[in-house]
């Protein structure tokens, strides 16, 4: 089954998503899934965020197909909002289900670490002081790298 | 540099990235900053690995990092 990919400005419910993956097929016993929200403190009052229309989607299809493909799932689910989001919104969900749970979790991990690096996102921080471009983190950077040294010929 | 987008009537003398970035900036000094590696570049809507062929009428974004999730 082709991955569900969506790239949108209004919030999702994640419990619906989440629903939509369990049950689905019937040689899947487990779903995994990872919701990303606005995280405030430090002067946050709202996160905006800026995609490439065409590119972004396709290097979300091709991070969730590989996922498809190299963890056999059922099926794999990414939704990404671009816009203005407030503290405490949804940002970002990522799905999976596969016939066990390890596969499912770590399709998960995949999908949310390789995204952060490798898909064209750009995240402005409004901050009550001004506002700022969000820089990659280290720490982002090495997570999806743990992946794409591992995998590397299999992800282009 | 400073323009969202431009042309550059170069094809035939810049045959890959890394020759555009350093046409850029030998050009004028905004062009510095595409040279720091973490500028990411879109080549006709396809994300390129690193320093790629070009070849005429190409479109080459040159992109921040990313930071999505």
């Amino acid at each position: 089954m082709p991955p569900l990919i969506r790239i949108q400005t209004e919030a999702f419910d994640s419990g619906d998503l989440l629903n939509s993956l369990a049950g689905a097929e019937a040689e899947c016993g487990a779903v995994a899934s990872f919701l990303g929200q606005v995280r405030g403190g430090k002067d946050l009052v709202a996160l905006e965020l800026e995609h490439y229309p065409g590119v972004t989607e396709q290097a979300l299809a091709r991070i969730a197909s590989h996922a498809i493909r190299r963890w056999s799932l059922g099926q794999a689910i990414i939704i990404h909002r671009v816009g203005r989001m407030e503290i405490g919104a949804p940002i970002v969900f990522v799905g999976a289900s596969a016939p066990h749970r390890r596969a499912a979790l770590d399709a998960v991990s995949y999908m949310i670490d390789v995204l952060k690096t490798q898909a064209p996102f750009w995240k402005k921080e409004h901050l009550t002081t001004g506002s700022r471009w969000v820089e990659t983190r280290a720490d982002d950077d090495a997570a999806a790298a743990k992946w794409l040294n591992e995998k590397q010929d299999e992800i282009a | 540099m400073g323009t969202a987008s431009e042309e550059i009537d170069q094809a035939g003398e810049i045959t890959t990235t890394d020759a555009l970035i350093a046409w850029l900036n030998a050009r004028d000094e905004a062009g510095q900053a595409l040279t720091h590696p973490s500028v990411r570049l879109i080549i006709n809507d396809e994300i390129a690995p690193g320093c790629s062929v070009l070849k005429p009428g190409d479109t080459i974004a040159f992109c921040p990092p990313f930071s999505g999730g």
